[in-house]
């Protein structure tokens, strides 16, 4: 057996990209946020300092926590890698994985299911809140992921995302429309499942009003590090995932050379960041109330997946 | 400020106050507490004609028929009236220690000066018991003292059923210093440096009321120069406050840009306070006699940073209430009605969001008003929506008021040279609209011409309540918010 040569630095280059490029991303939306509010903000490197820095720290532990809460960290964060080389998040993938539309969407919601039950171990009163919330949210999103991605399998004949994503599927080359509906309906259920506003503002201190922070305010120093990037590659799975609908609605990308699509892949994904930047910067944070309403517009978007899809199956 | 005493027996108490402060009556209630502990002192303020009268009535048996069950906004006054004098009320609905915690001894009474009644008992336990709410799915969420940003402490115990609050107790007392205490034991020509450190962002006001206060009890008048300075003192630490009260609600509701901007912007009035008096927080500036010096320079270059200060504010402030999510987010949360804001006794900002014009710079003299008052600015709505709008009004309005009384500002003595000694017996009051609303001080002076009780009222004393009231039913995500909107002082009430 020889080595092919090509193969591993393919591989080395694509590991190393996932696992680089998180923290820039979340350095982008930060400093994109300080600019509009006329700060000069911390260095676009600052996520990466920051968990240096946790790492370095020495570990708070409440001592009515079970094994629950110490694995959690250590079994989301291997599920997102796992999910990392499933997901279709970039256009450029060394293996040739197949990967179940059903399998992605699940795992997804197994690293949530961890951290909301490390968020109750700990049995505090802002876990407990975080935790509620969390799923009152992921309950009303789910059926917009499912359907926007299950009307591109359904157009394609697939469930295999790497097939659906991969650019040769011709079935989809003349659906723009369908493309971009989905990659606007995974962008809104985005916003919402990464705890981004407007669902839940990532800055704020205010325990009663958070999502996401509620849940983690019982880790500390490495196991905090651990969390948190993991949440920083749920940002650039699930971004990427939104992008790469997007790049499929541009017919010139697929006749372009894969180093284009890779390259357009990660552009995408910052620009994503940076939109996702402005938005928490004009916008409010919703009451916990309307949150619906803003969810219906995702879920409505994946509907109208759902008809195009149906249409171009009846033809 | 001139104030009437009248002595006046318990049972002629419960006769007249029903009628004085009942619904509808033009007087409201400053405050109640006692000297030394052998009488209870009621200050009854009557907004219309800008008079105050003390009703004195000796205590019998160191009790007192409560008068919450009548008039609701007695209930904290006669909470504190136990911790620091232990005289007790009886048939308080909510009978329980307010300020003074756990660790104090059981008969400690720190302002009491005569002896307690042989056979007193004391009537509370020491131990804190909460409200509690009982039903199937009603969970107790404990919030503080300490808290995640850097703010006062103050305890709050949620009742919460899912993600409703059903009731929300707040205790408070985290800060309590002994401040009216100490105000009895320094020298009285110094004392308004302890008297302005009673709440730091309300520095100018306190040493504006206790100035008040003590010039009352001399009979003195300051000069019109003096009275003018102090008055634009004490705009700029009202436009200051609400500069950055502004800015906190775009905080809490995820505008940045806003907080960040009014944030800077609260910067440019503090440096306004450091021109007029040397402290970005206005301390020492407002003194017994007058104020310090100020030059016509730093005047005009006052005036010239008010001009800036209101081209700077009006774009942001137009990007806030343009924000149609914004306004959405702070409608009808947090509301307060005009009724129950009325029964309590609330001032300031909040009650002025529901409607009720009182703003006691229209109706008791100080400084440069009621002469120079602008003004009232109220809203109808009652909610948070109405009490950031009522900040705003207030803005504009303040600002035209400075340049007013920059305008107007003669020239003349900073201070009047003061007599050495206070009178015997004396009682003297300054009432000051404060950022927060009406602050009272009321000192009373014993037969040594010392001051023996110095009693303050916060405007956050009887608007904590209103927090409590405001956010039931409401979404408990939506506190954090509601609270900010109140902005209400710990340190103030705590004292």
């Amino acid at each position: 057996m020889t080595l092919n040569l090509h193969a591993v630095l393919e591989t080395l280059g694509f590991t190393a990209t996932f696992l680089l490029l998180p923290p820039l991303i979340v350095g982008v939306i930060r400093k994109t946020k300080a600019r509009f509010q006329n700060r000069i903000g911390a260095p676009v490197l600052q996520p990466y300092y920051d968990l240096l820095k946790l790492l370095s720290k020495s570990e708070t532990i409440s001592k009515h926590t079970s094994w629950i809460f110490r694995s959690t960290a250590a079994v989301n964060l291997s599920m997102l890698i796992i999910l990392a080389f499933l997901a279709p998040w970039t256009s450029f993938r060394p293996f040739d994985l197949a990967s179940d539309l059903f399998l992605v969407i699940y795992l997804l919601a197994l690293t949530r299911f961890f951290t909301v039950l490390s968020a109750l171990d700990a049995g505090s009163a802002f876990g407990g809140f975080g935790a509620s919330r969390e799923v009152t949210l992921a309950l009303l999103v789910e059926p917009s992921v499912i359907l926007c991605l299950a009307s591109l399998g359904s157009v394609s004949q697939s469930s295999d995302l790497a097939f659906v994503f991969s650019f040769k599927n011709m079935e989809l080359l003349n659906q723009p429309g369908l493309w971009f509906l989905a990659g606007c309906g995974l962008f809104l259920a985005s916003l919402v499942e990464l705890s981004r506003m407007p669902a839940d503002d990532p800055t704020t201190h205010l325990e009663l009003t958070m999502v996401h922070e509620a849940m983690i305010l019982e880790n500390s120093a490495a196991n905090l590090a651990l969390v948190e990037y993991s949440h920083f590659l749920k940002i650039l799975i699930l971004l990427g995932i939104s992008s790469q609908c997007l790049l499929h609605a541009v017919p010139y990308f697929w006749h372009s050379t894969e180093l284009i699509r890779a390259g357009a892949s990660i552009a995408c994904i910052l620009l994503m960041a940076v939109s996702i930047a402005v938005i928490e910067s004009v916008a409010v944070k919703l009451r916990w109330t309307k949150l619906p309403e803003f969810i219906a517009y995702s879920v409505a978007m994946s509907i109208f997946c759902v008809f195009i899809a149906l249409g171009k199956n009846l033809n | 400020m001139k104030i009437e005493r009248i002595e006046m027996s318990l049972s002629e108490l419960h006769e007249k106050l029903p009628h004085t402060l009942g619904k509808n009556s033009e007087n409201r209630l400053g405050l109640l507490t006692s000297i030394d502990g052998g009488q209870l002192a009621t200050l009854l303020l009557n907004p219309k004609d800008g008079t105050a009268g003390l009703l004195v009535s000796p205590l019998e048996n160191n009790s007192y028929r409560s008068f919450t069950p009548q008039l609701a906004q007695f209930h904290w006054f006669e909470r504190a009236l136990f911790d620091f004098f232990g005289i007790v009320a009886d048939g308080h609905p909510r009978f329980k220690h307010l300020l003074l915690h756990d660790q104090y001894e059981g008969d400690f009474f720190p302002l009491r000066k005569i002896a307690l009644p042989a056979n007193f008992q004391n009537v509370l336990p020491r131990r804190y018991e909460f409200f509690e709410v009982k039903g199937e799915g009603v969970y107790e969420l404990p919030v503080g003292p300490i808290h995640a940003g850097v703010i006062e402490p103050g305890h709050f115990r949620f009742s919460c059923f899912g993600e409703t609050i059903v009731n929300l107790e707040i205790r408070l007392g985290w800060v309590h210093r002994g401040v009216e205490k100490r105000l009895t034991e320094v020298p009285w020509q110094k004392a308004h440096f302890v008297a302005e450190a009673a709440a730091s962002d309300t520095a100018c006001a306190n040493a504006f009321a206790h100035a008040i206060a003590i010039e009352s009890i001399l009979e003195v008048k300051v000069s019109e120069r003096a009275q003018y300075l102090r008055t634009i003192a004490l705009e700029i630490e009202r436009l200051a406050m609400h500069v950055i009260d502004v800015g906190g609600i775009g905080t809490d509701i995820g505008l940045l840009g806003i907080s960040s901007a009014m944030g800077r912007l609260r910067g440019k009035a503090l440096a306004l306070a450091d021109l007029i008096s040397g402290s970005r927080f206005l301390r020492g500036f407002i003194f017994p006699g007058g104020v310090r010096p100020v030059s016509e320079r730093k005047l005009s270059e006052i005036k010239a940073g008010v001009i800036g200060l209101r081209k700077d504010l009006a774009p942001v402030i137009q990007i806030l209430s343009e924000n149609q999510m914004a306004t959405e987010r702070m409608k009808d949360i947090g509301r307060l009605s005009r009724s129950l804001a009325q029964e309590f006794g609330m001032v300031g900002i909040l009650a002025r969001a529901c409607g009720i014009e009182y703003d006691s710079r229209q109706c008791f003299e100080q400084g440069k008003f009621p002469e120079l008052a602008p003004p009232i600015t109220t809203e109808l709505g009652g909610d948070i929506l109405a009490r950031t709008r009522v900040r705003i009004g207030e803005i504009a309005t303040t600002l035209d008021t400075i340049e007013k009384l920059l305008d107007g500002c003669p020239h003349g003595e900073d201070k009047i040279t003061l007599p050495a000694s206070l009178p015997a017996n004396a009682t003297g009051l300054g009432i000051v609209e404060a950022t927060r609303g009406e602050l009272i001080h009321l000192i009373f002076t014993d037969e040594a011409g010392k001051i023996c009780r110095y009693s303050i009222k916060d405007p956050s004393f009887e608007n904590w309540t209103a927090i409590s009231i405001a956010i039931r039913e409401n979404l408990i995500a939506d506190f954090p918010l509601c609270n900010k909107s109140m902005a209400l002082s710990y340190s103030g009430n705590d004292l």
